[in-house]
């Protein structure tokens, strides 16, 4: 009896609660009064765009390639003193670009009689350049570039576009295809697009207008060939269709990469147009810097002989042998009272560049250190395996050890030893397992140890 | 002032002619030539689908064949024709997409299974013979090879009027990864190979371009036997051919300022042939020490452990101790380790050695490419190299 009671009483104070509630709803709520503006009102003028939508707008910009992207600009150039050294200094740092390219007439005028050639048949080609890092490729095709489009002003050879990629700028192969585009139209699509594009510009019949011919450079082959090598077949084979007057200039470092890396098809359309540069020799890197250096008289000239000749016997590399020279050269500058720079100098900046900081590694490391890879020397001795185990390693730090009458160390210890000698790559260490079965391969020769430790 | 575009010169004319793209008339492949227009017109006479699956190795005119048969007025009229090339898309289920492109079907379709339903759904419909030439179609490979499955499935399929033709290099294609095809008669594909060009034809080719060029005497005929002899033995690929001759004839172009003779002849012919053929003696043909000093010992040092020493798998650290001993007998400072990875890598940009591995750089296994003599011919430093063979005791222990 006592609970319907109780429930209706519920609905009504249910009700009532519903009542006022609407009723609370349908009358405004007294408002706040509101705090006093804060002078967030800038006082500053603001700019007239917002930055959304200007950034919305500024992308659609230079999609269309309508803005350039611009850097900022020093309010003072940067005045260079003319000294001599200084001088120096400046010709023979390797973004310097000589007006012509020492030693390396005969691959000029191999590659700039293949481009005119075809320019002049109206024909499309490919043709692989290779050579080791910094013979001097990408200047020279680039140089060969130059001489053509002044040729092409003053109307020997037809007009011609120039486009190139380098495979290391591109975050993928097929990126390629928007570059191309870029440089061709100035404008930015995606890559299917960009391919669908480029696929019509050379593969079908213009009607009317007559598309120039371009010349396509493509640096860093190797980098744009993927499982599929989809972009370099279609590289290759653009210029073997009548219509597409393209010429591929492709350049990696690899002699065989064609045979090596690519497909039976994508060999076939690269064709056997192939051009090596050989590393230069010791007579061709003293000319180059020495051409550098015409007007200045601040090396000594069998200083540049000598730095030609160290890095002739080891890479042949034309960038390694001008960075010396420039090292000799600021060494020579700090050094206050020298005018010229001599052998002592040059020598000096190849000490530097040419070091061996591993022998000085373990000079300066700690006498724990130093026995641990003594044992791991004497332990490799012992079982003729490169390989060997931190517990074995362990006992023979032992009796080294005990024989040096250095006091007895805990495995802990020892075992953040190894930890330091593996973080700095004097030993090979697993990251995995760090315990008494860890595997431990010495990085540096065993008469690097012997000598670092026998002198003093 | 454009004055010189219009006296072409012989050479150029030539050249022009031997331009590696798709001609008008093909010699040499007059058999494939007939036989495959008799396929087409067969199937398109009885109104029926059919499958060709073209085989060949690169450069023997699969796709040019086709393409000039594909010209001709009585097969375009007849046909709509779809002509893909597989490498030229995204994936290989995207290739649906193109074909509906290709063939003009309102479908707004987005997903790969909507696009099939679409292909065929306007297959089962009434419509014109389709002519579908899928290039390169090794590309459309996937997981389990659904795609191709697929396509080479629509020519059975009721009403269908489809002409379906594959290309690819390898002859056993579709018996390699397509093996469910053969348990049906219907969908079994027709096989067609091109064989490498003969010698024979190579000669045709040649005589033929540079006869429509009227530049037919500029070739001394020896001089075409002989590369044609050489391309057929080799590879009997017809763009290495062309290749060579568009090299001969610029090679003769630079020499003839020196000589009266203007005609091409076995001299040049064999000169690009070495040079391209030769293996590794173009490797430094006119300067003698341009290989650097430091790489030399370290192939050296190679050769020496290769020949002398038990164990043969070398790594880059224990290479590089042997080596630091050879440069100690010869009192010279050698690199460091550092720096010999990076030599290392330079002598394998020659083709001579190959290192592989992949974590600790000391770890890497060498290889050597090359046999002795073609090392001893590119080292041309015969003294250098006797001396350090002779030497085993810098081996140690190995």
């Amino acid at each position: 009896l006592r609970t319907p009671t109780r429930q209706t009483k519920r609905v009504k104070v249910l009700d009532s609660i519903i009542e006022e509630m609407k009723k609370a709803k349908i009358t405004p709520a007294p408002k706040t009064p509101k705090a006093p503006k804060t002078p967030k009102v800038s006082k500053t003028p603001k700019v007239p765009k917002t930055p959304t939508n200007s950034s919305a707008s500024f992308r659609k910009k230079l999609m269309e390639g309508t803005i350039t992207p611009s850097m900022q600009i020093r309010n003072v150039p940067v005045l260079n003193a003319a000294t001599p050294l200084n001088m120096a200094r400046t010709k023979l740092h390797v973004s310097y670009v000589p007006k012509a390219l020492p030693c390396r007439e005969k691959e000029f005028d191999d590659i700039i009689s293949f481009v005119e050639g075809k320019l002049l048949d109206g024909c499309g080609g490919c043709i692989y350049i290779s050579g080791v890092p910094g013979t001097g490729k990408t200047a020279t095709v680039t140089e060969v570039i130059k001489n053509l489009q002044s040729k092409a002003d003053d109307c020997e050879i037809p007009e011609f576009d120039y486009v190139s990629i380098n495979g290391m700028r591109l975050s993928e192969p097929r990126q390629s295809y928007v570059e191309i585009l870029k440089q061709l139209d100035g404008q930015i699509v995606v890559w299917e697009q960009a391919q669908k594009m480029l696929d019509n510009r050379f593969t079908k019949k213009q009607g009317k207008k007559k598309q120039k011919p371009v010349v396509l450079l493509v640096d860093e082959l190797d980098i744009l060939c993927t499982k599929r090598q989809d972009v370099v077949y279609n590289l290759l084979d653009w210029p073997t269709k009548a219509t597409a007057q393209l010429i591929v200039l492709t350049i990696a470092n690899t002699m065989d990469l064609p045979e090596r890396l690519l497909m039976g098809r994508v060999t076939s359309r690269l064709g056997l147009t192939r051009l090596t540069f050989q590393a230069y020799t010791h007579k061709q890197l003293q000319e180059i810097v020495t051409k550098r250096l015409t007007g200045t008289n601040a090396f000594n000239p069998d200083a540049i002989q000598l730095a030609a000749r160290k890095v002739a016997s080891v890479s042949g590399d034309a960038r390694r042998a001008l960075d010396i020279c420039r090292r000799a050269a600021e060494i020579a500058e700090a050094d206050n009272n020298a005018e010229l720079v001599s052998m002592g100098h040059v020598n000096e900046a190849l000490n530097s560049m040419i070091t061996q900081p591993k022998v000085r590694a373990i000079k300066v490391s700690s006498r724990l250190e130093q026995l641990i890879l003594q044992s791991v020397v004497a332990e490799v001795e012992r079982t003729g395996v490169d390989e060997t185990t931190f517990a074995d390693v362990y006992t023979m730090f032992l009796s080294v050890a005990g024989i040096d009458g250095f006091r007895k160390v805990s495995i802990t210890i020892a075992l953040a030893a190894v930890a330091r000698l593996g973080a700095c790559r004097l030993l090979l260490t697993e990251q995995k397992s760090v315990d008494l079965n860890q595997k431990l391969i010495l990085n540096v020769s065993s008469d690097d140890i012997y000598y670092a430790l026998r002198k003093d | 002032p454009k004055k010189l575009f219009e006296s072409e010169t012989i050479y150029q004319s030539a050249r022009k002619a031997l331009h590696s793209t798709v001609p008008v008339q093909m010699p040499g492949r007059e058999n494939e030539h007939k036989q495959l227009r008799d396929f087409i017109k067969c199937h398109l006479m009885n109104k029926t689908s059919g499958t060709l699956y073209v085989s060949g190795p690169p450069g023997t005119g699969k796709t040019a064949s086709l393409s000039t048969i594909l010209q001709q007025p009585d097969i375009i009229t007849e046909f709509k024709e779809v002509y893909v090339n597989c490498t030229a898309i995204k994936s290989s289920g995207s290739i649906y997409l193109r074909i509906i492109q290709e063939l003009g079907i309102k479908s707004s379709s987005r997903t790969e299974k909507d696009s099939v339903a679409a292909i065929e759904n306007y297959l089962s419909t009434n419509h014109k013979m389709i002519l579908l030439v899928l290039d390169e179609i090794d590309q459309l490979e996937s997981k389990k090879q659904s795609v191709l499955y697929t396509i080479f499935e629509w020519p059975s399929r009721k009403n269908s009027k489809i002409i379906l033709i594959g290309i690819a290099n390898a002859l056993d294609l579709t018996d390699r990864i397509l093996p469910r095809l053969q348990a049906r008669c219907e969908l079994k594909p027709q096989l067609m190979h091109f064989a490498p060009y003969s010698k024979q034809q190579i000669v045709e080719i040649f005589t033929d371009r540079l006869r429509s060029a009227g530049v037919l005497d500029l070739f001394v005929p020896v001089a075409v036997q002989m590369l044609a002899g050489k391309v057929a033995a080799i590879s009997g690929d017809v763009r290495k051919a062309l290749d060579i001759g568009r090299r001969v004839i610029e090679i003769a172009e630079k020499h003839k300022k020196e000589e009266s003779d203007k005609k091409v002849d076995l001299k040049h012919v064999m000169g690009v042939l070495n040079s391209v053929y030769g293996t590794s003696n173009n490797l430094n043909e006119d300067n003698d020490d341009s290989f650097p000093l430091q790489q030399k010992i370290i192939v050296c040092t190679l050769l020496l452990i290769l020949k002398k020493a038990r164990n043969k798998d070398i790594t880059v650290g224990k290479l590089h101790e042997v080596y630091k001993k050879v440069c100690g007998v010869r009192n010279l400072s050698g690199v460091d380790q550092a720096e010999f990875v990076g030599l290392c890598s330079l002598i394998e940009t020659k083709g001579i050695i190959r290192v592989s591995g992949k974590k600790e750089p000391r770890l890497h296994k060498i290889n050597l490419e090359w046999d002795e003599e073609e090392v001893a011919a590119a080292l041309k430093d015969k003294q250098l190299m006797a001396t350090i063979l002779q030497d085993s005791s810098v081996l140690g222990k190995m």
